[in-house]
């Protein structure tokens, strides 16, 4: 199945290409691209399908942390070669509807 | 927790009959050679209506207890009492998608809504409960994919 690079793609691939060694979680990507959480869970999970992304549980102990463990994410090396490939040449997302994604939460 | 009264008997009865349901006809579909894609179809439609028998029993109801109960960022502004129904309304639409989509699906949205702030927690879980829809079709259709196709099965 082709990958659709669709404005929310293109803003999820672009945080994750901004250090495509670091692994991100699913709140900061949302924070990062302004997208709601629900909107970039499935567009993480298309991506890993197309093995661009890999993902990992996070390894600690909940009742320490007094948190859940994230989900961390971070682009493959083919990913970040695809990604940087597919977004050099998709039509760049202009600052108005980039605006307007953002304030109503980037739903697809 | 055993039932009390007569209707409670009733709702049981008629679960654990729903249930049988379902297994008899996935079992059925499954051996069924010329029809391969009917066992997906099966528990997908079982899997549909039980959660919105589930959902719609929850709604008429209220439940106490589940999982989110751990504190927010900024938790002491929030609304008491609001974090278990979310939990639970999501494990419920959780159960629209195959089994280990789902239970991940969970497991990222509790994480994820643990350390949200309490004003943005609920359009968070809306944005969740929106897109779970299109998401469960996307898991099942890649289900039923991989079931078809011959090789060795990935799990997930």
């Amino acid at each position: 199945m082709a990958l659709r690079l669709t404005v929310q793609v293109q803003l999820v691939l672009q945080a994750l290409l901004g250090d495509p060694a670091r692994e991100m979680y699913g709140l900061e990507l949302s924070e990062e691209t302004g997208l709601q959480p629900g909107t970039a869970y499935p567009i993480l999970l298309r991506l890993e399908h197309e093995g661009w992304v890999a993902s990992r549980w996070e390894d600690i102990d909940p009742r320490a942390e007094k948190r859940p463990a994230r989900r961390y994410y971070r682009l493959t090396a083919e990913g970040a070669a695809a990604a940087s490939a597919a977004l050099s040449g998709a039509r760049r997302p202009k600052g108005t509807a980039l605006r307007r994604l953002a304030a109503e939460g980037g739903t697809e | 927790m055993r039932p009390r009264t007569p209707s409670q008997w009733v709702k049981v009865l008629a679960s654990a009959g729903m249930w049988i349901a379902m297994a008899v006809a996935v079992l059925q579909a499954s051996v069924s050679a010329s029809r391969p894609w009917a066992a997906s179809a099966c528990t997908m439609a079982f899997a549909v209506i039980s959660s919105a028998a589930a959902l719609i029993s929850h709604l008429g109801s209220r439940h106490k207890g589940g999982g989110l109960s751990g504190p927010g960022r900024d938790d002491e502004d929030g609304p008491a009492g609001e974090a278990p129904h979310r939990w639970h309304t999501l494990a419920v639409v959780s159960r629209l998608m195959p089994a280990s989509a789902g239970r991940r699906w969970l497991a990222e949205a509790e994480s994820l809504l643990a350390e949200t702030t309490a004003a943005r927690r609920g359009a968070a879980v809306r944005s969740y409960l929106l897109s779970a829809p299109r998401l469960a079709a996307m898991m099942w259709a890649r289900q039923a994919l991989r079931r078809a196709q011959p090789g060795p099965r990935r799990p997930g």
